[in-house]
């Protein structure tokens, strides 16, 4: 034999329900269902009868009861097991009391395939008080609970007056099958177990199954040898699923041993038709109770499986309930017709008594929309939520992502995993810029376990591998880290409910914003009508005004000097008029233009430019130098008007300056080409460099200089056309630098 | 209503041709009443001795240059406005250098458009000069010194 690897899944395939032995408190008699011919028989009625088991075996029932059973005749014997056969079940039947060798006994009968099984067992118990007179008080007592805790403390208590065994602990399986002790009523010079975590191979797989299919199981005496069956059909062992006296697995035995537990008795609590927990009853001397006072324990274990299942849908309904107001609050929110711009959307999930943090579970949510974070509740750090995002963006499959080990996943989140060991994330945007995240702190940070749960395997003797139910369960700690509680089927779809609206919500803004567009280019039409409105309607008029006051000026001989002055000064104002209505013009059509990209001669540009705005000085004061002068791609036009503009301010905030020094030069950068504008004119005050682009703007030091305050918004417009930038350098008194950085193309 | 009113306007300004049976110096083309207003007083500065007929639009316009053809009177200058009510200055152009009695005379538009496709359409349709129109009356004056200057005073002398 090779070594065969044991490990903790081992257990499962141990076949608990065909151990082919029984309890020795009692024995077991099958017979074959329509011959009653008897096919299994335990070797420990020979106890009572003075015979080898077997010698019995192919005999017929009746044979074997007139020894056994003298009191009983053939007749009531048959008509017992047709009747349980004929209504398919022995419940009603059991138990059967009668007298062994003078002693008082139970007959309890069950089907098993093809066979009924009649199990033996004493009616002494070692429990005298008449349980089913308790069991009603004990129901209303359980009952009272006001939750679910105090319920299962109840039905511990209860369950332990009824049977009075040392410990009733109530074991309750988590989704990984792990037990925990939820309630527990004990002596008190017992240790305590409450609260500690038993691992999942504690009670494997196929006992789960046995222990949903027969509520009650006892193990009466761990020390005794269990008695084994004896038949013909070799290869057929009787299947004791249902049986009373089932001996149980060598291994349990060894575990209860080592837990120093003599008799143990097991009801199971069923919710929803799955194994919930268990009620585990442990005493420390053997003990004993009667199918009686099983039937009872059973009993109260049926009450509080119901009671189990309706406290858990309540709590379940009411989260539920909870988590589907805030839901449907929030979609209301969207739907309604505010919520058409990113603010608004915003401000529907995370605005108000409810937010979207609370159709989860989780305590804290953050949204990303339109690239502005908002957070709700309990997160992690902005810094740290751009992180997570960053991560999911690259990793995220679907729209949908959760998990409640998230730091095990991303380790960077080790460090937040207080706030964020759980995250459930949902897309907004195909390219996943848009999502919310829900957060979920780590929850169990400390697990107790009765003892170390990774059982360990030794060799044995002969060198095979051998299981070794662990001897200590001294509680061992193990610290649980980077795990929330789970994110449960309802928070999942909640999560898409919402989803979904605000994709609704968002497409439909983007709607919304294709029409303001179209509204927007109506507008701009407008505005061009009205451009044409000024310069023809309004200039026309004007050039009348100036016109007018000349002509009077010139012809009328009589004007004495005052009114010649105020004629001339509506000269001046209609000329200051006319000229700002020039620049309007001019500023909306840059806004307006199509731009041709063009390379562009900068050597002659800025000459032509630098010859206009020398010969319009006519001063010997100005020293304008060009430096380098690398080419740039643009509109020559506006180009031209940018640069008209920039070194016209230049030579005139410096021309009080003496001399009046401007130098335009340009360098080629790996991206960009940078030009320069210098003066050592008056400069520009730090309390307006947020304003010197603005239309109409126009410094306090600047009023005594001729301008209208557009030539800056028409340079900004004309940059921002070109995707190029525009800043400066300023010191009040002594000069300012203009810089402009074109990209090369 | 309207059709009497024409025909009132009309007969006036028979009166006013048959008064003025010589021929205006410059036929003036121009509804902005004002404006048409301080150009005949400038170029009556420019000097004096010309004389300006001025109509605003037109209809009116062809109106009285069909008198002058059937009067078998010339003037020396044509000045059209480009914008017009009812037609344009371009259309104006095209129907006088259609008259074959006036074919010749000079055409010079004075307007405020400075739209080059405005200046190379009336130049194509056979405008002989284009002018925009000055701002502020000193400015107007010294517009139509030179525009003097160069149809009365040097093209007489080339004559």
């Amino acid at each position: 034999m090779t070594n065969y690897q044991v490990d903790l899944t081992n257990c499962d395939r141990e076949p608990i329900h065909i151990p082919g032995k029984v309890q020795s408190h009692g024995f077991l008699v099958a017979v074959e269902a329509t011959t009653l011919n008897i096919t299994y028989i335990s070797q420990n009625i020979a106890d009572f009868i003075k015979d080898n088991a077997q010698n019995w075996l192919g005999k017929n029932i009746n044979d074997l009861q007139k020894i056994l059973l003298p009191g009983l005749s053939a007749q009531q014997l048959n008509q017992l097991i047709n009747l349980g056969i004929g209504s398919k079940n022995f419940e009603s039947i059991n138990p059967y009391n009668l007298e062994l060798n003078g002693d008082p006994y139970f007959l309890i009968l069950t089907q098993s395939d093809g066979n009924i099984i009649l199990e033996f067992e004493p009616t002494d118990s070692d429990l005298d008080v008449d349980v089913q007179r308790s069991i009603g008080r004990s129901v209303s007592e359980i009952l009272t609970g006001k939750n679910l805790n105090a319920i299962l403390t109840n039905a511990a208590r209860e369950i332990k007056k009824i049977i009075q065994y040392d410990r009733v602990m109530i074991y309750r399986f988590n989704e990984d099958e792990h037990g925990e002790v939820v309630a527990e009523v004990k002596n008190d010079d017992l240790e305590p177990f409450m609260g500690l975590h038993y691992p999942a191979s504690d009670i494997p797989k196929q006992a789960r199954q046995l222990y949903k299919l027969n509520l009650t199981r006892i193990i009466a005496d761990v020390n005794t040898d269990a008695s084994p069956i004896v038949t013909f059909e070799q290869g057929q062992p009787l299947d004791l699923t249902h049986s009373v006296l089932r001996a149980v697995s060598p291994i349990h035995i060894q575990y209860l041993k080592n837990m120093g537990v003599a008799s143990s008795f097991s009801i199971s609590l069923i919710a929803h038709g799955e194994l919930w927990g268990l009620v585990a009853c442990h005493n420390y001397t053997p003990r004993f109770i009667n199918f009686k006072a099983r039937e009872a324990a059973k009993l109260v274990g049926q009450i509080l499986s119901s009671a189990l299942e309706y406290r858990q849908d309540e709590e379940d309904t009411e989260q539920l309930v909870a988590l589907n107001s805030a839901a449907n609050e929030i979609s209301a929110r969207l739907k309604s017709d505010k919520s058409t711009s990113g603010s608004t959307i915003v401000a529907a999930l995370t605005k108000g008594d409810v937010n979207v943090a609370d159709i989860t579970n989780g305590s804290g949510a953050a949204v990303i929309i339109d690239g502005v974070l908002s957070v709700l509740g309990h997160t992690p750090t902005g810094e740290q939520i751009i992180e997570i995002a960053g991560w999911l963006k690259a990793n995220m499959a679907d729209s949908i992502y959760y998990t409640h080990r998230f730091p095990e996943v991303f380790s960077p989140a080790k460090a937040y995993s207080a706030t964020a060991s759980g995250i459930l994330a949902c897309a907004l945007s195909k390219d996943l810029s848009e999502m919310i995240i829900w957060f979920k702190p780590e929850t169990i940070t400390t697990i107790s376990w009765a003892g170390n749960p990774e059982k360990p395997a030794e060799p044995g003797e002969n060198g095979i591998m051998q299981l070794s139910p662990r001897n200590s369960f001294e509680t061992w700690e193990q610290i649980v880290k980077n795990t929330s509680a789970r994110w449960t089927n309802e928070e999942v779809s909640t999560v898409l409910k919402i989803r979904e609206e605000v994709i609704y919500a968002i497409n439909r803004r983007a709607n919304e914003i294709r029409l303001l567009n179209e509204r927007l280019q109506l507008a701009y039409e407008e505005l061009d009508t009205f451009s044409y409105t000024i310069s023809h309607d309004l200039r026309t008029p004007l050039s009348s005004v100036k016109s007018y006051s000349e002509f009077l000026l010139a012809t009328n001989k009589s004007l004495d000097d005052k009114a010649k002055e105020i004629l001339n000064k509506i000269v001046a104002g209609a000329d200051k008029m006319n000229m700002l209505i020039k620049e309007i013009l001019n500023y909306s059509r840059v806004g307006r233009a199509e731009i041709e990209f063009n390379k562009i001669d900068m050597t002659a540009l800025i000459g032509e430019v630098a010859k206009e705005v020398t010969n319009a000085v006519k001063s010997d004061n100005l020293q304008l130098t060009i430096g380098d002068t690398p080419n740039i791609y643009g509109d020559q036009t506006m180009i031209m008007q940018v640069f008209t503009n920039l070194i016209n301010n230049a030579v005139k905030y410096s021309s009080r300056s003496n001399p009046s020094i401007v130098e335009v030069k340009g360098r080629v950068e790996d991206q960009e080409t940078i030009y320069s504008i210098s003066d050592n004119g008056v400069g520009i005050d730090v309390n307006y460099f947020s304003r010197v682009f603005e239309l109409f703007k126009r410094m306090d030091n600047a009023k005594d200089y001729e301008g209208t305050g557009v030539g800056l918004a028409i340079v900004k417009r004309i940059v921002e056309k070109h995707h190029a930038r525009i800043w400066f350098e300023s010191k009040l008194g002594s000069g300012t630098v203009f810089y402009i950085s074109f990209r090369n193309y | 209503m309207k059709a009497n009113w024409d025909l009132a306007r009309y007969f006036i300004y028979l009166l006013e041709i048959i008064k003025n049976v010589s021929a205006p110096d410059i036929f003036y083309v121009e509804d902005d009443t004002d404006f048409a207003f301080l150009t005949k007083h400038a170029i009556e500065e420019v000097n004096n001795g010309l004389s300006v007929k001025i109509v605003d639009n037109g209809k009116d316009a062809l109106d009285t240059l069909q008198q002058l053809c059937d009067n078998r009177i010339k003037p020396r200058l044509i000045m059209l406005d480009l914008n017009l009510p009812g037609m344009s200055g371009h259309d104006l152009l095209k129907k006088i250098k259609e008259m074959p009695f006036l074919k010749y005379v000079p055409v010079v538009f004075f307007t405020t458009s400075d739209n080059p496709k405005d200046i190379r359409a009336s130049l194509e349709f056979g405008a002989n000069a284009y002018l925009t129109k000055p701002s502020g009356y000193l400015n107007l004056v010294s517009c139509l010194h030179s525009l003097h200057d160069f149809w009365f005073t040097k093209h007489v002398n080339l004559n």
